[in-house]
């Protein structure tokens, strides 16, 4: 039942009693919805169930809920479904994205803040993979950062980037540790113009040398994963990249892969995309998985 | 002078930050720079070294691995 406001000498109905024991039991109808939704104030105290196939967000906005005001949230759809601000701040100690049959209670400390609590129990512990964000490139370097340390394994999908000035290495440096870490296997591209993937550098590169490299083509996509990335640095973890990059001077793609190991990085909790160079990234998108 | 812009998303809170490198990020960003120039120097001398004995010998880059092949 959505929080009432109740006034004196009035007298409650048995339904309106009914619904309050339900809402008081953690329980209660849910109110259904299919696409993406931003909250509105009469959804404090209720159960928002979203069931949709694609991914959707819950917005958050500033000025409707009171400070001890809750929304539970729960997601029964196949797509993640993602608790945004919107104007209110949403602080959590886990992550914001809900897969099928995750939920969490979404707590006003006031007017325009709140806390998402996730509910326990929803990491996978084998067997499962979770979208953790979204994130688009831009400016001299994008940091996806505060990962998740309760998965095996990361891995990843970077497409449709774009950078300006000129070709140069682009790079993934985990804990943008580029003094302690090191990177080391063996790379090769199909290409005789678009160099392998560099290996033994202190950057996992995502290109290899680019002379010819179409750098502004959004057709260049990797995939990468990091086995192990909880691990302390004294305990291996490895990597693998695979990739495409146009050929700018043959017109093809250029397939290129890496593989080998990371020496002298801690847990992995952020990760940084950028070129060498520092050049402005104009265009590219970085979806993050945790696997288990 | 502005400094280079940088984007940081926190996945703890899903919030996406857009903002100018810190002093110190700066310094860090110029030093990684000046090491980049650096090592393109170098690929780029090494380059012009190899085409200048493939121009003296005569032949392409792929006539000369096949040689080597």
């Amino acid at each position: 039942m959505a929080k009432q406001t109740f006034s004196v000498g009035q007298v409650l109905t048995a339904a309106q009693m009914t619904s309050l024991q339900e809402t008081a039991m953690g329980g209660g109808a849910a109110s259904a919805k299919t696409a993406s939704y931003t909250l509105v104030a009469a959804d404090a105290g209720t159960t928002i169930s979203m069931t949709s196939t694609s991914a959707t967000t819950i917005t958050v906005n500033t000025g409707l809920f009171a400070a001890g005001d809750t929304v539970f949230i729960q997601n029964l759809g196949s797509a993640n479904c993602t608790i945004t601000a919107g104007t209110a701040t949403v602080n959590t100690a886990s992550s914001l994205a809900l897969a099928q049959h995750e939920s969490g209670t979404l707590y006003f400390t006031s007017a325009g803040a709140s806390t998402f609590y996730k509910s326990a129990g929803a990491v996978a512990s084998s067997g499962g993979i979770t979208l953790l964000s979204t994130t688009t490139l831009s400016g001299s370097s994008t940091t996806i950062s505060s990962i998740s340390q309760s998965y095996k394994n990361l891995y990843g999908i970077v497409y449709g980037l774009s950078y300006g000035t000129s070709n140069n290495e682009f790079v993934m440096l985990p804990n943008n540790d580029a003094s302690s870490a090191f990177f080391n296997g063996v790379g090769a591209s199909a290409s005789s113009t678009v160099a392998a993937f560099g290996v033994n550098a202190q950057s996992i590169w995502l290109t290899g040398n680019p002379t010819n490299s179409l750098r502004t083509s959004t057709e260049n996509a990797w995939t990468f994963e990091i086995q192990n990335y909880t691990a302390g640095s004294l305990i291996p973890k490895t990597f693998n990249v695979n990739g495409k990059f146009r050929d700018s001077g043959n017109t093809f793609e250029a397939r290129q892969f890496s593989q080998g190991g990371i020496i002298g990085v801690g847990a992995i909790t952020s990760l940084v995309f950028k070129t060498l160079s520092g050049y402005t990234l104009n265009s590219g998108t970085v979806l993050l998985y945790g696997v288990n | 002078m502005d400094k280079p812009m940088i984007r940081i998303h926190d996945l703890a809170t899903d919030k996406v930050i857009d903002r100018e490198m810190t002093d110190e990020e700066f310094e860090a960003f110029e030093a990684e720079q000046a090491k980049e120039a650096e090592r393109k120097a170098e690929a780029e001398a090494k380059a012009a070294e190899k085409q200048a004995l493939l121009d003296r010998l005569g032949i392409t880059e792929r006539e000369a691995r096949l040689l080597l092949s």
